[in-house]
Parts: structure tokens; C-alpha cells; sequence
């Protein structure tokens, strides 16, 4: 085994620690966070991004990151974002919490993960009658912040400054009634 | 005196939230973006391509992943060790099925199991068609300050809180 999989196991490892510790593989926390109850998972998920976004402005500085943009798509991105809301408000879980929990040993989050495995497998299938018809027409391409604010280190202040309002946002409007400790 | 452990059970969100930082980085640094809705993917090619290897070859959705032999792969298997392993020594109750869920539609397994089976097969067929999932496109397209990442967040928190309104009613409400 080369050196890429123990990577991915190691930083799996910590991952699936982490959230499962936060909470975000309790689906009755997620559901409760979708009806503004608790704030806590989505205030831990923003702060994330901002905490990884100046990181990833020093490891660029340092010249030692990967990165890789995702294009947007207006209408497959789009219709994607929707479905996936429609399935995370029903059930609870997203992708990545499905192996955590699964791993925890929630049975519905096996069943999420089963459930996973085949709506991937038929969209493999579809693949070729989707994407020319939702994605590529409507690629905008590999479009980021920067090119709106002309530089990154600027585009990160942004980042940091909408969703930190977001968060205060959060702090606001969510009735929180135990801080978020229950069971 | 009971001797009862009082500390909180959950990890409080802001520490939380810089220890996933620094994995997310990390991430970065020794492999690229991080993404899981990917790892799906590997699985299964990984299957199929042990009974129909030409049908994988020549779909142009696989051609994209590696299969299990991968990061991607290992990532998830990793993720599902890692929750093994912290609800092991934790104290998080683990149920088969949300308090939440068994309060609106009662305690059918069956029902909850059916549920979780859908709502998994859409997050990732959505996931399979925006090209990443709530990490592979949100945390790590905003991250690197994609739009993407961002549209993609937008609505996924918009539509899953609208979504849990109309499942769960007022069933949270009475506590």
C-alpha cells in the first residue's frame, strides 16, 4: 500500500473523530440544527471553512497546497443543491456523515450509506444523459471569489466576513435551550 | 455523592471547529481537496469492475475515479473507523432511529430504515451531479473560495431547512 492510502486512512480516522464528537452524526441533531433549534453544527461547519480558508491562504503562501476548483454549473449545481437539501432535511444524514455514524453503529445510517451506494451507481449509469443536458450548457466555468475581488488574500477577508455574519446570524435567530447537550 | 461525569457529552462547536480545520488543511497539504461523496463512487466501481470491467470502462463517470485502491477510498473507510472509535469512548447515545423522527412517525424501524434509504440515494445522486457533496463541494469549494461551493451551500441549507419544516411539522416544538 503506498503512501496515498494511509494518508487517507489517517486523515479519515480524524475526520470521522471529530464530527462524531461534535455531534454532526446525530441525525437528530442535524434535524434539529434544519429547524433552527440548535446552532451548534451548522456554526461548527461555517467556522470550519473560514479556519481552512486562511489555512489554505498560508499553505499557498508556502506553495504547499493542492487545490482543485469544481466549475459551476448553474442549472446542475443548482438542481443538485436543491435534491441534496431535499434528502439532508429528510433523513438527516450527508455523505460523509453516513460512514462516521454508520461506524458509530447507527442502523439508519447504514441504510443511508446503502442508499448512497445506489443512488451513485445510477447516476454513474444516467452520467451520459445528465451531464450534456443539465452541466455543460450552463458550465461557468472554474469561477471563484478572487476573480471578483481581484485577489485571494482580499476574497478571504470576504469569505471570513459573510460567513461570519452568518454565524452571528445563527447565534441570533436559533432557539437554543440546553446548549445544544442534548443526548 | 454520585459520582456522575457532568462534563458536556458533545465537543462544544468553535474548538471543534479548528480541529476539523486543521485536518481540512492538512488535507490539502498531502493530498488536495478533501471530498466524500467521491468515495461512493470508488466503492462502487470497485465492484462492478470485478463482474463487468467493460462496462466500467467505457462509462465515462468512472473514468473520472479511482477505484478502492485510492485516497478517496480510504478516506471513508477511515471516516467510519473514526466514528467507531470516538463513539467507543464516548458517551453519545447511538439510536437506530432519531428522538425526533420517533416522536412524528413513531418507532417503525422498517419506516425509518426506508426513509434513510432514500435520502441517502438522492444526497448522492445530487452529490454525483453537482460533483461533490457537503464536503467535496461545499467545505472544500468554499474553502478554496469556489462559487460552486458557495451556490451549492446556499441551497442546500435553504432547501434542507425548508424540507425538515414540512417532514417534522411542530413536532420539535412542544419540548
Amino acid at each position: 500500500m503506498g503512501a496515498e492510502i494511509w494518508l487517507g486512512l489517517f486523515s479519515g480516522i480524524a475526520f470521522g473523530f471529530v464530527i462524531q464528537r461534535v455531534g454532526a452524526t446525530n441525525p437528530d441533531k442535524m434535524a434539529r440544527a434544519h429547524l433552527m433549534m440548535e446552532g451548534d453544527i451548522p456554526k461548527f461547519m461555517l467556522m470550519a471553512v473560514i479556519l481552512s480558508a486562511i489555512g489554505l491562504l498560508g499553505l499557498e503562501a508556502a506553495g504547499a497546497a493542492n487545490t482543485r476548483v469544481l466549475p459551476t454549473s448553474l442549472v446542475a449545481t443548482g438542481v443538485a443543491g436543491i435534491l441534496f437539501g431535499i434528502g439532508w432535511g429528510f433523513c438527516g444524514y450527508c455523505p460523509g456523515t453516513t460512514w462516521a455514524a454508520a461506524g458509530e453503529g447507527r442502523l439508519d445510517a447504514v441504510f443511508a450509506l446503502i442508499g448512497g451506494l445506489a443512488g451513485a451507481a445510477v447516476f454513474a449509469h444516467l452520467h451520459e444523459f445528465f451531464i450534456p443536458l443539465l452541466y455543460d450548457p450552463f458550465n461557468v466555468g472554474q469561477i471563484t471569489l478572487a476573480d471578483w475581488t481581484g485577489s485571494r488574500p482580499a476574497a478571504v477577508v470576504l469569505l471570513v466576513f459573510i460567513f461570519g455574519l452568518c454565524i452571528g446570524a445563527i447565534n441570533f435567530l436559533w432557539k437554543e435551550k440546553n446548549g445544544g447537550q442534548i443526548p | 455523592m454520585d459520582k456522575k461525569n457532568t462534563s458536556p457529552i458533545y465537543w462544544p462547536w468553535l474548538p471543534a471547529a479548528f480541529a476539523l480545520a486543521g485536518i481540512i488543511v492538512f488535507i490539502f497539504a498531502t493530498f488536495g481537496p478533501p471530498a466524500s461523496s467521491s468515495g461512493f463512487v470508488s466503492v462502487i466501481k470497485g465492484a462492478v469492475q470485478t463482474v463487468a470491467p467493460e462496462y466500467v470502462e467505457n462509462n465515462p463517470h468512472y473514468a473520472t475515479m479511482p477505484d478502492t485502491g485510492s485516497w478517496l477510498f480510504a478516506f471513508v473507510l477511515g471516516m467510519a473507523i473514526g466514528g467507531f472509535a470516538a463513539g467507543r469512548s464516548g458517551r453519545i447515545p447511538v439510536k437506530d432511529i432519531p428522538k425526533i423522527w420517533e416522536k412524528r412517525f413513531g418507532n417503525s424501524r422498517i419506516k425509518r430504515f426506508a426513509a434513510t434509504f432514500a435520502g441517502g440515494f438522492i444526497i448522492l445522486f445530487a452529490s454525483r451531479l453537482a460533483g461533490g457533496c457537503t464536503l467535496g463541494l461545499f467545505i472544500s469549494g468554499s474553502t478554496q473560495l469556489a462559487v460552486s461551493g458557495l451556490y451549492f451551500g446556499v441551497l442546500i441549507f435553504a432547501v434542507a431547512m425548508v424540507t425538515a419544516r414540512l417532514v417534522y411539522g411542530s413536532t420539535g416544538k412542544e419540548e
